[in-house]
């Protein structure tokens, strides 16, 4: 499905995608591409001042110095040196503005396509995937990219220029000079290749190491109780000190290589040049350069051969930002879910009568976990799916809001077939209230008014609150509404949260409500509380309850008894009562486990 | 003491002369290391200088002089500077790395043995994170200063020194220029790198951000969906993105302006050093050398000068970071041995608390006047609300706290006058989530008792009723647990930690017993494995399910920092009180998992 464009971002990156990641990098600075060119361009005009200032740094040499002429030629000269220096600097500032804007630019575009791409992905392709591996992906990869652009890209395309340029400039001044000052640079890019793929492999031993030291230490923070009852300190440390150590020991050995490096190729360059000046000086000696040419020739010998050693780093570094560019590639492969599409868009909210016919669903093929549900509910009806665990009733309410589509039958909502209308809309007149909600890391405040697409003012938010019975313990932290969950010392409990859940499903108001009732760990006055506000809440709503207790499914106007993922039994509490099968086996047991309280507490009586 | 809510947001240290020496304290133990790597770092650092005053010498001596044998001299003086120059530059790599590394080690250790010996409070207020970006992070940046730090100021002090005086026997006067241009290069420098640093970190900030938000769609992304919050989010987290395009991007152009200001600042020198330098070579105060070597050094001086910037900037931080280091190190734990000590070869006997309080901040009392007595070998179940105190009751039974008021004795004994390690060895301890360690199953249980052979493991595991579903393992007793224990179920990790305690043959048993659900062939196992710690020896248990709680020879109803009720089951029912609702719910609760189809076992617990 096409992937409609927004000022967040104005490309399609799942179009850029290509085989050849190269290609596919570049790809991904679509519309800097001509920033890019410019900065490169920059890029040369610099290099090409900072030749021209040894050029001319020859005929100051050659025509001043040594031919005494310190008329008006020594200012021009000057002139000229100070015009390139600027040129240099200027060019170079804007090559530098340019790249960063470039690579800025395109990785805060792909950041913001990454996060709405991944929030558009199907609820199924979450469900499958490690939280652990896409953020990884969305982060480190990205910011690896960022630095192809920023840094490798870039700093390829300057040691190259700059050979380019500066090699030619020496074949300008003299071609046996030039081709004997370049001999060894192969071996110098040779070397640094090799080089910085070893040191990469050891540098990732260390970061391991670094990772194993940290879980390490957490494992003792998280576990401090049972260090301290153990009274095992010492033996913690022993512990420590192991990681601890074998982290020094990688380090030295990541150190031994850079040292070794760095000398070896110290030298190599070092031997490039001297052989260099050597042979300069003689041809200056027998006459055949002139000393300006000599000294303009060892400056540019110096800029061309340093550099090369770094040649290598930017190489290998490259390889970083091709293997990070597929794995963000193969995140974006992925088909987002269509939101907005749908060819039914009633007025307003919908009635609320829903219809199962013949549906199944199956994760994997030929695997159902629905089969046959069949089942018709009126506007305002409550629902009660009753059935152990994964016997399908979660997997039923996800069909509601289209996390997933049946397999095959159909479900319609007011008499139209609920594909038919936009997912947007159709999630619009659900509400969902989960067993232990996910709320999110913002004050109670925002999480309350979370997904409420209207302006809230504060007396509704308490109202909602007060509601949901969770007003008052929001007052006695000690910034009310304003406590940011997860903040240190205020921990919610999944009661509260479940509480905090119904309150932001009474402000979204919604026609459709789908309810995991699960009163859980709660005492029996906060069991009553919540009771009393989902009562509330249900008022005039269709209304699916995931039932645990069999006190909550008595008034439903159909229960529905699950089993392997059929209805096995459905009906009104009396009807069901009526017949023999799983619903009164369940009654009976509630009735007898009431008989054998009186029994218990009348023992102890005795 | 410096506790981590003043240094938390910190970022910028003052370096007082306290701070300076003890982080030079650091390098004490190594200073033979230090002082390597100062000397070959000196050492390639006038070599840098002196060979750009060879050049001038090949040129003058040799080129102008016409003399072949002065170019040769100097090739081969060159040459062997080169090599002494790798050698030296292979030993500072070498030693300030390594050392480097050694500092971080060092502190981390220090850290990791003092964090053992601070109190239970400590780790309750301070958040895990903090504490591991100390040993992280901060380590990193304080060493990083220590030594590459060091190293490279004074490569760059001694380089422009070195060069200064090059410059000065070459030609005084001209070098006088450069002395002058040398401040405003340098003020130039630290405005530049101090700006950068600081919008690079913004920057830094920006992504841990963004790195929170991927992290919440992810795993909310459930709820977005069903709120349908796509929209709104994209426009909060663009928010985020433009936050950290406007740091970085900043960051990134100031960098690219710095060097090049630098450069046209010297250039500017340079070009009235040619000016004035090319006049006097007919005068004969200048040579040709002399020139090309006043221009090497002119344009080399920006990289000394960068180097300090940059050093300047990361200073401030680091010594932030030495701060929180510190602060870390003389936090002083809140539970230690007294002076006076009393040599205890048991605890076992009666255990009394006479009118104990306690509370974390002084208008909030936890613990609020409580008193009773334990014989030796009774078994003590503690019920009530979470909030009400249990915990806390437990908490201070193994002296992870102590009373704010109040007392404590073991067989008559004020614990407070005991040895730490004396109590704390002989308690056995199972949690309500038990915390397993990374590695084998028989390395966890072995934590109860480390010199225990692996026939006394196998015969705890037996005891504990872990021994048949280890079994069932590939690798039995070698299995790994994973990061926490994560491999395996609440109700295999209770066994394990429950065989743990059985081996550490503890005098006090304590167990805060699990909420969360585990089948009924486990539940009966834990039971089990409970009953036989408990045999003849005085235990406390946090109770959840009724047959523990039943079994008691004491339950103790804890609502509020009070004793609410006190007394055996059957006098607590009789009461008709708290204990009596308390009792029947779960009655009914655990019936109904036992029976039901549908239910898990739930606990009494509350909100």
């Amino acid at each position: 499905m096409p992937v409609s464009k927004n000022k967040y971002y104005d490309l399609d990156i799942t179009k850029t995608l290509t085989k050849n990641r190269l290609f596919g990098l570049l790809r991904l600075m679509k519309g800097y591409h001509w920033l890019y060119i410019i900065a490169i361009i920059a890029l040369a005009v610099s290099t090409v001042s900072r030749t021209g200032i040894s050029l001319v740094l020859q005929r100051f040499i050659d025509e001043v110095v040594i031919a005494g002429d310190y008329g008006s030629h020594l200012v021009i000269i000057i002139l000229i040196f100070i015009g390139l220096a600027l040129s240099q600097g200027a060019f170079a500032f804007i090559s530098g503005w340019l790249s960063s804007k470039t690579a800025e630019s395109s990785t805060r575009r792909l950041r913001n396509f990454l996060f709405d791409h991944l929030q558009r992905l199907p609820y199924a392709y979450h469900a499958e995937s490690k939280t652990g591996d896409l953020i990884a992906r969305s982060t480190s990869d990205v910011d690896a990219i960022n630095r192809f652009f920023g840094e490798q890209a870039i700093g390829i395309g300057r040691i190259l220029l700059i050979f380019i340029i500066n090699f030619t400039a020496l074949l300008q001044l003299n071609t046996r000079l030039a081709l004997y000052s370049v001999i060894a640079i192969p071996i110098i890019i040779g070397v640094s290749i090799f080089f910085f793929s070893r040191v990469s492999k050891a540098y990732e031993e260390y970061q391991e190491q670094e990772a194993t030291l940290s879980n390490r230490l957490q494992e003792n923070l998280t576990g401090v109780r049972v260090v301290k009852a153990f009274a095992r300190q010492g033996y913690e440390s022993y512990k420590f000190d192991k990681e601890n150590w074998q982290k020094f020991r990688l380090g030295k050995k990541l150190l031994s290589i850079h040292s070794l490096f760095w000398p070896v190729s110290d030298i190599v360059c070092g031997v490039q040049m001297l052989a260099a000046f050597f042979l300069g000086a003689i041809m200056a000696l027998e006459g055949t350069i002139t000393v300006g040419t000599y000294m303009a020739f060892s400056s540019l010998v110096v800029w061309i051969i340093w550099p090369m050693r770094n040649l290598g780093r930017l190489i290998v570094q490259t390889s970083t930002g091709m293997v990070s560019y597929s794995r963000v590639a193969e995140m974006l492969k992925q088909e987002r879910e269509p939101l907005t599409d749908g060819e039914y868009h009633p007025e307003g909210s919908v009635q609320g009568e829903i219809i199962f016919d013949q549906v199944y669903f199956e994760y994997e093929k030929d695997n159902p976990v629905l089969q046959d549900i069949n089942f018709t509910c009126k506007p305002g009806d409550i629902i009660a799916l009753l059935g152990s665990t994964g016997s399908g009733k979660t997997t039923l309410v996800n069909l509601l809001p289209r996390f997933y589509d049946p397999t095959s039958g159909v479900i319609t909502l007011d008499g139209v077939d609920i594909t038919k209308y936009s997912r947007k809309y159709l999630r619009s007149q659900i509400g969902i209230v989960e067993q232990e909600p996910f709320l999110f890391s913002r004050t109670i405040r925002e999480n309350i008014t979370y997904g409420v697409h209207r302006k809230v003012t504060e007396d509704e938010i308490i109202q909602a609150a007060e509601f949901a019975a969770i007003h008052d313990v929001i007052e006695e932290f000690p910034r009310g509404y304003d406590t940011l969950v997860g903040e240190r010392g205020v921990t919610l409990s999944g009661g509260q949260k479940q509480r905090v859940a119904i309150a932001r499903a009474l402000l979204k108001n919604p026609r459709i409500l789908i309810l995991d009732d699960s009163t859980s760990s709660v005492d029996t006055e906060t069991e009553a509380q919540i009771r009393g506000a989902l009562d509330h809440l249900m008022q005039n709503r269709t209304t699916f309850i995931i039932a645990h207790r069999i006190q909550s499914v008595m008034d439903a106007d159909l229960i529905l008894v699950f089993d392997h993922g059929k209805i096995v039994q459905k009906g009104t509490h009396e009807e069901l009562m009526k017949q023999s099968g799983m619903y009164r086996d369940i009654f009976d047991i509630q009735t007898r486990i009431e008989v054998e309280l009186e029994k218990e507490i009348s023992s102890v009586n005795l | 003491m410096s506790t981590y809510n003043e240094l938390e947001e910190k970022e910028y240290g003052k370096l007082t002369s306290h701070i300076f020496r003890r982080v030079l304290g650091l390098l004490k133990p190594h200073w033979k290391w230090a002082v390597g790597f100062l000397l070959c770092i000196a050492l390639v650092s006038i070599i840098d200088s002196y060979t750009t005053f060879l050049s001038k010498r090949i040129i003058d001596e040799g080129i102008i002089a016409g003399s072949r044998e002065a170019i040769v001299r100097t090739i081969i003086i060159y040459g062997s500077l080169i090599l002494v120059q790798a050698a030296s530059a292979f030993g500072f790599i070498y030693l300030v790395g390594v050392l480097a590394e050694r500092v971080r080690y060092d502190l981390r250790k220090q850290m990791f043995n003092h964090l053992q010996q601070l109190s239970l409070s400590y780790f309750s207020e301070t958040p895990v994170g903090w504490i591991m970006s100390r040993l992280t992070s901060d380590t990193e940046r304080l060493s990083d200063l220590l030594t590459w730090g060091i190293l490279d100021v004074t490569w760059a002090v001694i380089n422009i020194a070195t060069a200064a005086i090059f410059m000065f026997i070459i030609n005084a006067n001209l070098a006088l220029i450069v002395i002058i241009m040398l401040p405003i290069l340098i003020l130039v420098a630290f405005r530049f790198r101090t700006r950068i640093l600081y919008y690079y970190r913004q920057s830094r900030k920006m992504n841990s951000k963004i790195t929170g938000a991927f992290n919440e769609t992810i795993t909310g992304v459930r709820v977005i969906k069903a709120l349908s919050r796509e929209e709104d989010n994209l426009e909060e987290f663009s928010e985020l993105t433009d936050g950290m395009y406007h740091a970085s991007f900043k960051a990134a152009w100031l960098s690219a302006l710095f060097l090049p200001t630098v450069q046209v600042i010297s250039a500017l020198g340079l070009g009235v050093v040619l000016w004035r330098g090319g006049m006097q070579v007919q005068l004969g105060g200048m040579t040709i050398g002399g020139i090309q070597a006043f221009v090497s050094y002119i344009t080399f001086i920006m990289w000394p000068i960068q180097d300090i910037a940059r050093v300047y900037a990361q200073m401030q931080n680091a010594v932030a970071s030495a701060e929180r280091i510190f602060g870390l190190i003389d936090t002083e734990p809140d539970v230690k041995n007294r002076t006076n000590t009393i040599e205890t070869e048991t605890i076992e006997g009666d255990i009394r608390f006479e009118d104990v309080h306690f509370y974390y901040e002084e208008d909030d009392p936890v613990i609020k006047g409580l008193s009773f007595h334990v014989k030796q070998g009774e078994m003590v179940a503690l019920v009530g609300p979470t909030g009400g105190g249990k915990t806390t009751i437990v908490n201070l039974l193994c002296r992870f706290y102590e009373p704010t008021r109040g007392k404590i004795y073991f067989n008559d004994v004020d614990y407070q006058d005991m040895k730490l390690e004396d109590i704390q060895s002989r308690i056995g301890v199972v949690l309500q989530t038990p915390h397993l360690f990374s590695g084998s199953i028989r390395d966890n249980i072995r934590y109860g008792n480390l010199t225990s052979t692996d026939e006394d493991i196998e015969k705890a595991a037996k005891l504990a009723g872990a021994h048949d579903f280890i079994m069932q393992f590939d690798r039995g007793y070698e299995q790994d647990v994973g990061e926490g224990g994560n491999l395996l179920s609440v109700g295999q990790k209770q066994l394990i930690s429950i065989a743990r305690a059985i081996l550490a043959q503890p005098e006090l048993f304590i167990m805060d017993e699990a909420t969360s659900s585990v089948d009924t062939l486990t539940e009966a196992l834990i039971q089990r494995g409970m009953d036989r710690l408990m045999e003849n020896r005085t235990s406390f248990v946090i109770a959840h399910r009724l047959s523990t709680i039943k079994r008691a020879d004491k339950i103790i109803v804890i609502e509020d920092g009070h004793i609410q009720e006190m007394g055996t089951h059957s006098e607590l029912i009789r009461k008709k009180g708290k204990y009596y609702n308390l009792y029947t719910q779960q009655f009914r609760h655990e019936l109904e998992a036992q029976y039901d189809i549908l239910n898990k076992p739930q606990p009494v617990e509350s909100s």
